[in-house]
């Protein structure tokens, strides 16, 4: 054999790759190393697993139908219900998603096709910045700027300050999502004489909508576990029942306006926030019932992503002919 | 179909602006006209930034031919296909001078709607690039945007479009299933038909067949022999059997030096004559395969 093919100590190819020795080493090698990615693939869940177990155990025996339908009732009077803090959650993040997605999906798309101009810099490292600002921090700020002017804690102001924290989870991901679909798509679209704004509403989003709703939801599990940027700005409400409003402002002759500006006008509760006082208080059936909100709040997390991820799988695949 | 034979003489009568040199047969880019021309390219030059990509180019384009561009990599084809219709605005710090007239019109000028261009002047891309729609979605789109509905015969401009692009036998069971499910030569027919449903006058393709095997090559190709009826036709391909066994007329692009790297319009005539009878030195270097 030549000097060129001789490889490390003197040993030829040859015998350096047919040596039974080496290729026992490599096995036990590959199994370790194998087993060992295993293992922390499995520790990894395991913080998973057990908080969604201990959840349940802890709280799974406190949960009825009033605890969905009744308002919280006054210490020491058994029963009652978080439906204020639920009614709250979905009303914050409705509101926030409507403040956040419009805005965030078309700065995204400005970002993705301008990635190098001024704005388009300023509104990346803006982003970056924001998406790192602690959650309290955007509560204070809100704080000042809303409910100070308005003289109030409000659902409004709740909203504004979680729709903050979804913006930049929304623009990163649809900003990404954007930039994979094919140029080729938009210029197809382009070259038929399609204006820039119809090529986007009508090929360019609806091609990266699975990872634009992904985007979404990732804000909305974010904003709608959160606990610190509301304390300033929801306040938290036991009173709050939708229905009830609703049913004063008919009998009251109220227009439709009115009713939704008391809706979103008044101070709101939300899980965690129900959540976090009930945790700090002494009494057992609080704590008790902070258990049930906990596994409602993760039961419609879990819920909103597994709904979403199959409808976007069902989307995906008929787009694709499958 | 009959040839309106015109003397270049007629043609400057006609339209002042065009100055065509008297030895027309010598210089690139000129050729004996056949039909109306159905583009006139004068002077073009086309910069990226400060880059002179392309110089100089003056082409006539005879209505319903099939012109081919041939040239080595890198020689500004691709961008002097992009020009005439106007994709190339979509890059950032572009500027061009010369004009291209479209009948006659400058389509590079002031206050040209370039959507209009784009619809009178289709292009067919080098990877089939179907809309993620159902295949009547994708026909339909073009009609769409100009405000064409079902109630307008939508459905008969999708049945015409599809006819002429020799699918309709292919999918007419399958026209709301998605065109994603296609081969890929049915996807390139499709982007046809696609580009066929808003009527253009022009049809550009940007090596409509390199990502195809054989036997979707010459289904494309036979299917651009009935186009040209209708159609004017403008081929950039690699693939030199593909030009000769296609086009009317051929252009031949290099680029000038290795310094400046401007593509430029070497010679330009009937495809018989490029193939078998070159006048220009390079250009029989290039279709012998001696480089390129």
């Amino acid at each position: 054999m030549s000097t060129g093919t001789q490889l490390w100590m003197g040993a030829s190819s040859h015998q350096f790759f047919q040596s039974k020795r080496r290729y026992r080493q490599r096995q036990l090698t590959n199994q370790l190393m194998l087993s060992l990615t295993g293992l922390f693939m499995f520790l990894a869940v395991i913080p998973l697993f057990w908080i969604i177990g201990y959840v349940i155990l802890k709280g799974g025996q406190y949960i009825n139908l009033s605890f969905f339908t009744h308002l919280p009732t006054p210490l020491g009077v058994v029963g009652g219900g978080v439906l204020n803090a639920i009614e709250g959650t979905v009303v914050l993040t409705v509101l926030a998603s409507l403040f956040a997605v419009p805005p965030g999906i078309l700065a995204a798309y400005y970002v993705a096709f301008r990635p190098n101009s001024v704005l388009g810099t300023i509104v990346r490292f803006g982003t970056d910045v924001l998406s790192g600002v602690p959650s309290i921090i955007v509560g204070l700020f809100i704080y000042a700027l809303v409910v100070k002017s308005q003289g109030h804690f409000s659902a409004l102001a709740g909203a504004i300050a979680l729709a903050i924290l979804m913006l930049p989870i929304i623009v990163r991901t649809t900003e990404e999502m954007i930039k994979l679909v094919p140029n080729s798509l938009r210029e197809g679209a382009l070259a038929l004489g399609s204006p820039e704004w119809k090529t986007a509403l009508s090929v360019t989003l609806p091609a990266a909508a699975q990872g634009i709703v992904t985007g979404i939801l990732l804000g909305i599990a974010r904003a709608s576990g959160e606990t610190a940027p509301l304390l300033f700005t929801a306040l938290g409400n036991d009173n709050y029942d939708i229905g009830n409003i609703i049913r004063s402002g008919i009998a009251t002759h109220q227009g439709v306006f009115t009713i939704l500006g008391s809706i979103i006008g008044q101070p709101v509760d939300s899980l965690p926030l129900t959540l976090w006082k009930y945790a700090q208080q002494p009494y057992p059936e609080r704590i008790n019932q902070a258990w049930a909100a906990a596994l409602v709040l993760i039961i419609v997390v879990l819920l909103i992503n597994i709904l979403a991820r199959v409808w976007v799988q069902i989307q995906t695949h008929r787009m694709q002919g499958k | 179909m009959t040839l309106k034979i015109r003397s270049s003489i007629a043609m400057e009568n006609k339209a002042p602006a065009v100055v065509l040199p008297m030895d027309t047969a010598s210089i690139p880019g000129t050729i004996q006209p056949v039909n109306e021309n159905k583009i006139e390219i004068q002077d073009f030059s086309f910069y990226y930034g400060n880059f002179k990509a392309l110089g100089n180019i003056n082409m006539l384009v005879p209505a319903n031919q099939i012109i081919a561009i041939i040239g080595p990599s890198g020689c500004g084809k691709s961008t002097f296909l992009r020009s005439i219709n106007r994709m190339n605005d979509l890059v950032p710090n572009i500027h061009t001078e010369g004009q291209v007239c479209l009948n006659g019109e400058d389509i590079l000028g002031q206050g040209v709607d370039v959507v209009d261009v784009r619809r009178r002047v289709g292009m067919v891309f080098q990877r089939p690039n179907p809309f993620p729609k159902s295949i009547y979605e994708n026909v339909a789109y073009g009609p769409r945007l100009y405000g064409i509905g079902k109630s307008h015969g939508l459905d008969e401009i999708v049945y015409n479009a599809l006819k002429q692009a020799a699918l309709w036998d292919e999918v007419k069971d399958k026209l709301h299933q998605s065109a994603m499910a296609l081969s890929g030569g049915q996807q390139q027919r499709l982007c046809i038909a696609r580009a066929l449903a808003v009527e253009p006058e022009v049809i550009l393709m940007d090596e409509p067949a390199s990502a195809l095997d054989p036997v979707a090559t010459l289904k494309i190709e036979e299917l651009m022999q009935t186009l040209k009826e209708t159609y004017t036709i403008i081929i950039v391909t690699h693939n030199m059997q593909q030009a000769a066994r296609v086009s009317d007329f051929t252009a031949f692009m290099m680029i000038d030096n290795p310094q400046t790297r401007t593509g430029v319009l070497v010679e330009y005539g009937p495809t018989a004559q490029i193939f078998t009878n070159p006048k220009n030195k390079q250009t029989e270097d290039y279709v012998t395969g001696r480089f390129g």
